[in-house]
């Protein structure tokens, strides 16, 4: 099948750096001006300081936005460009960037080789920039409305901060009371303030605001819908009947579960009333009833169990983070009611970050006994409550007579995370928390566009903390919804809806659930064969254009609207144009997020690689199909590597990486079937503070195309496989 | 451990698929032998069996005019109470009269279908005087009760003078066994075979294979001779104990452990150690006490129905006690400790002779149901049915106990707290006693309805209760597992529950003669057609029209009317011939090749579904299941994107990470034009690079999305096109549902998994 060609040309703007790479200009010029998709060629010195934006300027005017701009790292050099050109009122969106810096001219020692590099990427990127087209700012407008469930300390202030922006919120809170763990705090570490203290200044300001909806007693069922258009089923105590909400975002602040630990025997808590979890004497010590609950008895004589369910294989298997200080939290409030208390905290170690040092130093001034041990055994005599315990630093066992038994005990996800995950579409990990986008870069985001998660529900978290946290949710949110009317540069998938034959593929793998599927009704009524059938829908808008919808489409219905198929074959075609076996190139693939900051890093290092390099930017790793790599290969390369982010960090929303691996797995196993090597595609990954990475990752490659020597396609024998089983 | 049996036998559909592969046309395939030999067996057969054939064909009828003739002697029809006999019984005979023509037969029919039509227009009637004093009702409980005392006592009689037999038979065991262990190693080849003797007389399974190979691995040298010596003393003694005692508790009845180790001479920790096992495979049970030791006895497949009636009787009286004055209360109450004894003697028993003791059950169940009756009619006089149903129902529930302790505990919960200080919420109470209520209420009518009306599906019960099927569906199944219920076989598809029953003297006696008669009328058309045409093929025809009339007449034997056998001269007479002609029939067939029509897997392959169905169903009164074929799929087609597998409701079809490389060399020009661009342009740039055809299918580490091969389980797919119709592939998709059955996959499928 013949394809379609484009063929429009592009000026070239290439940048000496100050005169300071070392490449041969001369032969550049030469070589470009002969292309035949290039319209001109200029040469300059500062392409970044304003004379070298002014000719840019003039180039998109004379070219139709059609420049390609080989310089440094568009990672530098975009956004200056662009924020130049809107300044003049012109487009941006068809300017394509080769870097001839860090990826040829600062890691080449040999500056022909080098030059040679750089005229096959510009030569890339001109076919690239061939079938561009402009893209057009889209607006959207959604309701602005936010939903948040869970009415503790970071629902509210992630409901408060949401409103301050200018949204609707509706605080969704399954107790009858706002307030969640915190309200019953006797005292919040380090502030010295109650938790009611904390929270009656928001619970004010939420009772003023009248863009909150508070609806106490509800509990959220189900969620359908994407962001901008999610349904949130509920009910509530009164009443069965399920209701909806119509809402453009969700905040998880479902905050978190204290353990309750019957199934411990040893502590016997659930049979003997004076055996409490620590956030039950919160609650007696802020109701001002501290007593012994087998007979009201006041309370002298206190043993505290620290990690009771934490760092433990059968339970949680983790720290919990907060019981430490909660303990401490409870020791002084007890101190300050009856001085003369007897407090033993039974620890293995004592966690205490942040400025909570203090409180500990405090109470240990006060007297409070801190013993490095366990608890033996609990049990009654007399109705009095006995407890052994073994101090580890004394090597001895002791057995005390306390009114109470505190257990410091784990702090769980709260109940019905994993059921909403089902509907709401977040990850969940293995502990039960929610799993945020990126661990590093992305906090608070889910998988799910839209659907954010603050507050205990990712991690334990101290009341500070979750109020941090909400706020930059808030902000986040902010970001993703601009107050309700979404206006951008549509970059991202676009669905040819003609085309789609509705395999579902792009909606299965899409790594942010971007794709929707759509039963079309109307048209199975007049098929004969009852087809079920289906159409893909895709709001550009939502994408976070990675490609991989792009990369499994089997039709092409789904492509990216700044590389297209199209695009990306040409460039692979032209950048290996005169690739043969006797200087083998390797191809590599790098994603736009870890990987280009890895080999951008190589460059200013200076770390030298080979040059028999040609590198090929996608967004995402998993933009590159199957049919990518064996184009390449086709073309001439000797081989393929795709850098991309690493296992479990990918960017883009965690599984892009995978999909470009499936991709390298089953080439290779084909390769390897039909008579190649596959060792010529592999995939690595990068991560841009260990740069040598990508050097011992292409070295390797570099390494291979010579020791596997031309490759069929160099030998022509390639396609001769009829010949070949005869 | 009753199901341990049906844990092992095939799932139902798979039983039923694997019958009909084996219907289709047996498997095996069997080595000829020539045809002269044949033609020589069958003539010598036929010499044979001929004139025994004549004696034989006519016992039947000459039996059932005897037994008319008894039974309008004895007025035997008139004491048939059990609703379902009757009609059953009439139906058998109705059906056994479109194969033959028989006048005994006929008249037999005719006596049992007058008495059916005079009972269902009395049926109709009201009966006079339920409510009836309740006293009276219970006046002959007493003596029904010492009858019960006394057949017991018979059955002890009989149990312990079989035990008496018995353990003359096991001293010489034991006896035996002594000698045998006094000096095992002297000749430890002759202990083995000593061991085996003995367990002949066990019979007890485990050993037997133990010892068998035990033997094996010695004679192979697998087994040196040390480690012989060791097993021989240890385990497989062992497992001999294990069979003495199974010895006994099978025939000298339940025991405790010292008494076990008195008879078996052993120290009774030794007992108590063997024991422990034969309690985890599920071969003994506990039964009782005695004193503090516990009472040992075989498990038992199935509690004697006669056991369960009385359990149920005393349930019933119990549940009546407190709406009883005074005095009828101590007298009942002591009756009641009268029949908890029994009961304790029948399941001590375990296993008994059950007919002679029903007639005396079935009165007191009698006088229990009309004593219920009227003390739940008495108060009021409101005559509305349904109602009346209701409280019955209720009654009925209340005299199962649950009822009883949830209405008495439930308040408790309310208003106190238990140990815990949890204390219930009346809201959840008054909820929880409405369901619970709804629920006992239902299941007490539905057992109402299936005493009174005989067995009944679930969807009988929806329709007569209007309660909706799924909730009688697990109300059954409930009842079932309470032992309220029982199965009662198959009716369109639907199965059968009943309570327990026991059948009368008379009732057996109808039963069983109507239901021979239909089986022997069948019998007889088969074996006058295969003695009309004496060939090898039928030879298997032979043997089981004969069998069956054999078998009818043993059973026969066994039918009593006022306790005597019927027609004695006329079963005595024509034994010996009838069993000489199964004998010998079975002997000509042994030396005969299989008659079966001989398939081989690869003829299967092209059965078509629909007709073998309907021919299967014509023979065997029903078919295995509807709704199947094979699902065929096409790689060329495929586009690997799950689809099926997402939307299929039985989880039938997957994508399996297996690509088939081969295949895309194969495409025709045709089909690349139909797929998906990118489909056809990836096919094209492999073929484009290949410098070979690849020959083996790549097997991936993981599922790759857009890549794989499709496999349906035959045994999961119903047929359903879902796949079919979601699949997005070009045309009209990669998958098509063929009206065949792939019967090698399926064979291999059931071969593999059993």
């Amino acid at each position: 099948m013949k394809r379609k060609v484009a063929d429009n040309k592009s000026a070239v703007l290439v940048c000496t750096c100050g005169k300071q790479l070392q490449l041969d200009y001369e032969l550049i010029k030469n070589a470009v001006s002969k292309m035949k998709l290039a319209a001109s060629v200029t040469v300059h010195d500062l392409v970044c300081q304003e004379e070298g934006l002014a000719k840019i300027s003039e180039l998109v005017d004379k070219h139709g936005g059609r420049v390609v701009i080989a310089a440094c790292t568009n990672q530098k050099i975009q956004p200056r460009i662009d924020e130049q050109l809107e300044l003049n009122g012109k487009g941006s969106t068809q300017l394509q960037y080769v870097n001839i810096r860090e990826h040829s001219a600062w890691v080449h020692e040999n500056q022909e080789e080098a030059t040679r590099k750089a005229i096959d990427m510009i030569r890339g990127v001109l076919a690239r920039s061939a079938g561009s087209t402009p893209r057009q700012v889209e607006k959207k407008n959604i309701p602005s409305h936010v939903t948040v469930v869970g009415g503790g300390i970071a629902g509210i202030e992630a409901a408060l901060s949401l409103s301050n922006l200018g949204y609707e919120v509706t605080l969704i809170e399954l107790e009858e009371e706002l307030g969640g763990h915190v309200i019953l705090l006797p005292v919040v570490a380090p502030t010295g303030k109650s938790g009611k203290e904390i929270l009656t200044g928001r619970l004010d300001a939420l009772q003023k605001n009248k863009g909150i909806n508070v609806m106490t007693k509800t509990r959220v069922k189900f969620v359908e819908g994407e962001m901008g258009s999610f349904i949130v089923h509920y009910t509530t105590d009164e009443n069965e009947n399920e209701k909806t909400i119509e809402t453009s975002a969700i905040v998880m602040a479902t905050g978190f579960r204290e353990f309750k630990p019957t199934m411990m025997d040893e502590y016997r808590y659930g049979k003997n009333p004076d055996v409490l979890t620590q956030f039950e004497l919160s609650c007696m010590l802020s109701e001002g009833a501290l007593a012994r609950p087998s007979d009201g008895e006041e309370v002298k004589d206190i043993v505290m169990v620290q990690c009771v369910g934490s760092r433990d294989e059968e339970y949680k298997r983790d720290c919990s983070k907060l019981c430490c200080t909660f303990a401490i939290d409870n020791s002084l409030s007890i101190i300050e009611k009856v001085p003369d208390a007897k407090i033993r905290v039974i620890y293995m170690d004592i966690r205490v970050p942040f400025e909570h040092e203090m409180i500990y130093k405090e109470s240990r001034d006060k007297g409070v006994d801190y013993i490095r041990g366990r608890i033996s055994r609990v049990w009654e005599t007399d109705g009095k409550t006995r407890v052994q315990f073994y101090d580890s630093l004394l090597n001895q066992y002791f057995e005390v007579t306390p009114d109470l038994v505190v257990l410091s005990s784990a702090i769980l996800p709260p109940e019905g995370t994993r059921e909403l995950s089902e509907t709401l579409g977040y990850l969940v990990e293995d502990d039960g928390h929610i799993k945020e986008l990126y661990g590093k870069l992305r906090r608070n985001e889910t998988r799910r566009r839209g659907v954010i998660a603050v507050g205990g529900v990712t991690r334990p978290q101290f009341v500070f903390e979750a109020v941090t946290d909400a706020q930059a949710g808030a902000l986040m949110l902010h970001t993703e919804l601009q107050g309700g009317s979404i206006e951008g540069v549509a970059r991202g998938a676009v669905l040819n809806v003609d085309d789609c034959v509705g395999c579902s593929l792009c909606a299965q793998q899409c790594p942010r659930g971007v794709p929707l599927m759509i039963e079309q009704t109307d048209k199975e009524e007049e098929d004969e064969e009852q087809k079920f059938i289906f159409i893909a829908s895709i709001d550009t808008l939502l994408c976070h254009a990675c490609g991989v919808c792009q990369s499994l489409c089997p039709t092409g219905a789904t492509q990216l609207n700044f590389l297209t198929n199209e695009q990306l074959w040409s460039e692979i075609e032209a950048t290996l144009e005169g690739a043969g076996p006797d200087y083998p190139i390797t191809l590599c693939f790098y994603c736009e997020e870890c990987s280009v900051s890895t080999i951008d890093i190589v460059g200013t290092r200076k770390m030298n690689y080979p040059a028999s390099t040609r590198l090929i930017p996608v967004p995402c790793a998993g933009r590159v199909s199957i049919i990518d790599i064996l184009k390449a290969l086709e073309s001439g390369a000797s081989t393929v590597m795709i850098a991309a982010c690493e296992t479990d960090r990918c960017h883009i929303g965690g599984t892009g990486n995978e999909i470009a691996q499936v991709q390298v797995d089953v080439a290779r196993e084909i390769l390897t079937a039909i008579g190649w090597k596959g060792e010529r595609v592999d995939m690595f990954r990068m991560f841009s503070a260990e740069p040598e990475r990508f050097t011992t990752a292409i070295n390797e490659m570099v390494k291979r195309s010579k020791e596997l020597g031309p490759t069929p396609v160099h030998q022509g024998t390639s396609g001769k496989w009829m010949e070949a089983s005869k | 451990m009753s199901d341990v049996a049906t844990e092992k036998s095939m799932a139902p559909k798979r039983q039923r698929m694997m019958d009909m592969v084996l219907f289709i046309g047996g498997l095996k395939e069997e080595s000829a032998i020539p045809p002269s030999k044949v033609n020589e067996e069958i003539e010598n057969l036929k010499r044979d069996v001929t004139p025994l054939t004549e004696s034989i064909l006519e016992f039947p009828d000459a039996y059932l005019a005897e037994f008319i003739g008894v039974a309008q002697r004895t007025r035997m029809v008139e004491q048939i109470h059990n609703p379902s006999v009757l009609p059953e019984a009439v139906a058998s005979l109705e059906s056994a009269l479109t194969k033959i023509d028989s006048e005994a037969v006929s008249g037999l029919l005719v006596l049992l279908r007058n008495s059916l039509n005079r009972t269902e227009s009395t049926d109709e009637a009201p009966e006079g005087g339920v409510a009836g004093d309740i006293e009276a009702i219970l006046n002959p409980l007493p003596e029904l009760i010492s009858k019960i005392d006394s057949t017991i006592g018979e059955y002890e009689e009989t149990a312990r003078s079989n035990a008496e037999a018995a353990t003359i038979k096991l001293t010489s065991l034991i006896d035996t066994l002594e000698n045998l262990t006094s000096d095992m190693e002297s000749d430890a080849d002759a202990t083995l075979d000593g061991f085996q003797k003995l367990g002949a007389k066990t019979r007890y399974g485990p050993f037997l294979r133990a010892a068998a190979q035990l033997k094996r691995g010695k004679r192979e040298g697998r087994i040196d001779d040390e480690l012989f010596l060791q097993l021989l003393t240890a385990n497989l003694l062992t497992e001999l104990r294990r069979g003495v005692i199974m010895f006994i508790l099978n025939k000298v009845g339940s025991r405790t452990v010292p008494q076990l180790g008195e008879l078996i001479k052993t120290h009774p920790s030794e007992v108590q150690k063997v024991i422990v096992s034969m309690f985890e495979r599920g071969e003994v049970e506990m039964v009782g006490l005695d004193g503090d030791s516990p009472i040992f006895a075989r498990v038992m497949t199935d509690t004697p129905g006669t056991t369960l009636v009385l359990k149920q009787i005393i349930q019933q009286l119990r549940g009546m006690l407190g709406s009883l004055d005074e005095s009828l209360r101590t007298s009942t109450e002591s009756m009641l400790g009268a029949l908890d004894r029994h009961l304790e003697r029948l399941v001590l028993l375990g296993a008994y002779e059950e007919a002679s003791l029903a007639e005396t059950l079935n009165e007191l169940r009698e006088s229990t149901d009309s004593a219920t009756e009227a003390v739940l009619s008495s108060p009021t006089s409101d005559t509305s049915e349904e109602l009346q149903l209701l409280v019955s129902a209720g009654l009925e529930a209340f005299t199962r106990f649950r009822l009883k302790i949830a209405l008495e505990k439930g308040p408790n919960l309310v208003s106190d707290t238990n140990v815990y200080g949890e204390k219930l919420d009346p809201e959840v109470y008054k909820t929880m006693m409405n369901s619970y209520l709804d629920n006992e209420l239902e299941r007490g009518t539905m057992l109402i309805l299936i005493r009174e009306l005989g067995a009944m599906s679930a969807k009988d019960l929806a329709e007569k209760t209007k309660i909706p099927q799924d909730r009688i569906f697990s109300h059954l199944l409930r009842m079932k597992r309470d032992e309220l219920l029982l199965l009662a076989g198959e009716e369109h598809g639907y199965v059968l529950y009943d309570v327990p029953r026991t059948l009368s003297e008379a009732e057996i006696a109808t039963k069983t003669v109507s239901d021979l008669a239909f089986q022997l009328a069948s019998a007889r058309i088969e074996l006058e057609s295969v003695l009309g045409d004496f060939k090898a093929e039928n030879i298997g025809k032979l043997a089981t029209s004969l069998e069956t009339f054999s078998k009818a007449r043993d059973k026969l034997e066994k039918v009593t009317v006022k306790g005597s056998v019927i027609a004695e001269s006329v079963l005595k007479g024509v034994e010996d011939k009838v069993r000489s002609a199964v004998a010998m029939t079975y002997r000509t067939r042994a030396k005969l090749p299989s008659t079966r029509s001989k398939v081989t897997i690869e003829e299967l392959m092209d059965v078509d579904v629909p007709s073998v169905l309907e021919e299967y169903r014509s023979q065997m009164g029903y078919a295995p299941l509807l709704g199947f074929g094979t699902i065929e799929w096409e790689q060329s087609k495929c586009l690997g994107c799950k689809s099926c597998e997402i939307d299929c409701p039985e989880d039938a079809i997957e994508l399996k990470p297996v690509i088939d490389v081969q295949e895309f060399f194969e495409l025709s020009e045709e089909s690349m034009k139909n797929l998906p661009v990118n489909k056809a342009l990836f096919y094209q740039t492999v073929r484009n690079l290949a410098t070979k055809k690849p020959v083996k299918r790549i097997r991936l580490a993981n599922e790759a999305p857009g890549f794989g091969t499709i496999e349906v389980d035959l045994w999961l797919c119903v047929g359903c096109r879902t796949c079919v119709r979601r699949c997005p592939g070009p045309e009209n998709g990669a998958l098509e549902l063929v009206l065949k059955w792939n019967l090698p996959e399926v064979v291999k499928q059931i071969t593999s998994e059993t």
